[in-house]
């Protein structure tokens, strides 16, 4: 049996039943085996974050020399549009009051009034096209908290959709992007009782960076270039935010007639990235019956 | 055995130059794959890493390598499944099962028979991706079919085409840099000369078990 223990076959076996079982239980809802991998993350987090921001400076600086002339070209004319803009926004400042007013009066809601939004930074991205899920540096700890069977969503500052968040440890998230084959959002045509249908993600689509649309009502006329944004079916994604544009249409199959969308989001070039937490508004009968007792 | 004999100053420095490694490559791989892809891929730096440590420095520097590289990739990018309730969840330690496997596999790839020879390091690397590849789309089909999770799937032609061929010719060009890091800037060095593993004939393929 020692003979058998001093076998580096054997041993590598034993280390491959054992990395299996952890991946396995690893899908276990709440499973205790990921926090093993918490003392490499204390290590090779800062790490990364050293190559991270040494990269970018680096690629910074090559920007600079070689986007130089066009750079001072730009600033010439970002120089004018400033000047035109200054102009536009005295006015606007005006029209901006009277809206505050008129939105009070008419009870217009913004469309994601009940979100919280959280600014985050992208860790790291894919490393292989299994190896899928991009980091964050924002966590638990920063009011990040997430139950089971729940998720954020997950936008770009044009506040396109990017994906969703579907884990969190204290200090950072990690998000299913919107070409992860896991991925599913109910979609509609951005026009009033737009089609609905489910844009999820596909391994085939994932490397021309499309996702596909499916669950098309074979009555619904589909064309490239319309505009799809969420749903909000499914309760998990507010109604409204922009998923992306139809680039072509199947019909060969009346029973599966399936779409596929061109996301808005350059998921490759993102820095920054916004998380949409939901908040529920204090029941008006809690402050009520609050006030006559400081009366 | 050789392990009593063994040099503490070598092997200090062999751990450091192989963290230095690890963290260098699996960080430039996670904070910039826009510039190191090609056609869908990307070049698989730490991968490629581990076959060769294998390749060059024997099982248990394959092993250790990748069971360490393995760790970090979980850590940095582990992959989502979709579970068998319908869930996707984020899972833990395939990084460190898959390049482990391969580290080994990078070890046991005719590195007697062809001395460890360089060009031939190229091949150990194109053969564990092929493999790599292959039990990957293999292990999907026999996973996707038990969830009825049918968006991981694309056609062997698909993965030949759109995903082995690029992912080998991504591995065989990052294999070259990697390939002379080894050699040249350690942890085992072959200059002056000498095409012997000095490491591993002094201290045995055993010297990690020592530390």
């Amino acid at each position: 049996m020692k003979k058998l223990f001093k076998n580096k076959w054997f041993i590598a076996l034993l280390v491959i039943l054992v990395l299996t079982a952890f991946a396995v239980l690893s899908l276990v809802p709440g499973s205790p085996v990921k926090k093993l991998l918490q003392p490499v993350q204390l290590v090779t987090s800062p790490a990364q974050s050293i190559v991270k921001s040494a990269g970018d400076t680096l690629s910074d600086f090559w920007s600079a020399i070689t986007d130089g002339i066009a750079i001072r070209e730009e600033n010439k004319a970002l120089k004018e549009q400033i000047a035109d803009l200054r102009y536009h926004l005295t006015q606007n400042e005006e029209a901006a009051l009277r809206y505050e007013e008129l939105k009070d009066a008419l009870h217009i809601k913004d469309m994601f009034s009940n979100y919280d939004i959280y600014g985050a930074s992208i860790l790291s991205r894919e490393s292989d096209e299994w190896f899928s899920t991009i980091r964050l540096n924002v966590g638990s700890s920063d009011g990040i908290v997430l139950e089971e069977g729940n998720s954020y969503p997950v936008l770009d500052v044009q506040m396109n959709l990017v994906g969703r968040v579907i884990e969190t440890s204290d200090t950072e998230s990690r998000v299913l992007p919107l070409f992860h084959e896991g991925f599913a959002v109910a979609g509609k045509v951005n026009a009033v009782n737009g089609a609905t249908f489910m844009v999820v993600g596909d391994a085939e689509l994932k490397r021309q960076k499309l996702c596909l649309a499916k669950d098309i009502d074979r009555d619904v006329v589909l064309e490239p270039g319309m505009q799809i944004v969420t749903s909000g079916d499914g309760g998990l994604f507010p109604e409204g935010i922009p998923i992306g544009v139809i680039e072509t249409v199947d019909y060969s199959n009346p029973l599966e007639v399936t779409a596929t969308i061109r996301p808005y989001s350059q998921i490759g070039k993102l820095e920054d990235v916004f998380i949409m937490i939901p908040y529920v508004e204090e029941e008006p009968e809690a402050s009520q019956n609050a006030a006559p007792a400081g009366n | 055995m050789s392990l009593v004999h063994a040099n503490t100053k070598a092997r200090i420095r062999k751990i450091v130059v192989y963290a230095v490694y690890i963290i260098l490559l699996s960080s430039l791989q996670v904070s910039f794959p826009d510039k190191l892809g090609f056609a869908g891929q990307t070049a698989d730096l730490m991968f490629v890493f581990v076959i060769l440590s294998g390749y060059f420095n024997g099982f248990w520097d394959g092993a250790v390598v990748g069971f360490v590289a393995g760790l970090v990739r979980d850590v940095f990018s582990p992959p989502a499944i979709v579970g068998l309730d319908g869930e996707v969840r984020v899972t833990a330690f395939i990084g460190a099962l898959s390049l482990f496997a391969a580290g080994i596999a990078g070890s046991a790839f005719f590195t007697k028979r062809m001395h460890r020879n360089v060009p031939f390091s190229i091949v150990a690397v194109l053969f564990v991706t092929t493999c790599y590849k292959v039990l990957g789309f293999l292990l999907i089909l026999g996973w996707s079919s038990l969830t009825d999770a049918k968006g991981g799937l694309y056609s062997p032609l698909t993965a030949l085409i759109y995903s082995l061929l690029p992912q080998l010719l991504l591995n065989a060009i990052a294999a070259i840099p990697l390939i002379l890091l080894l050699r040249f800037l350690g942890p085992v060095s072959f200059r002056g000369g000498s095409h012997r593993d000095e490491i591993v004939e002094k201290q045995g393929e055993g010297s990690w078990l020592e530390i």
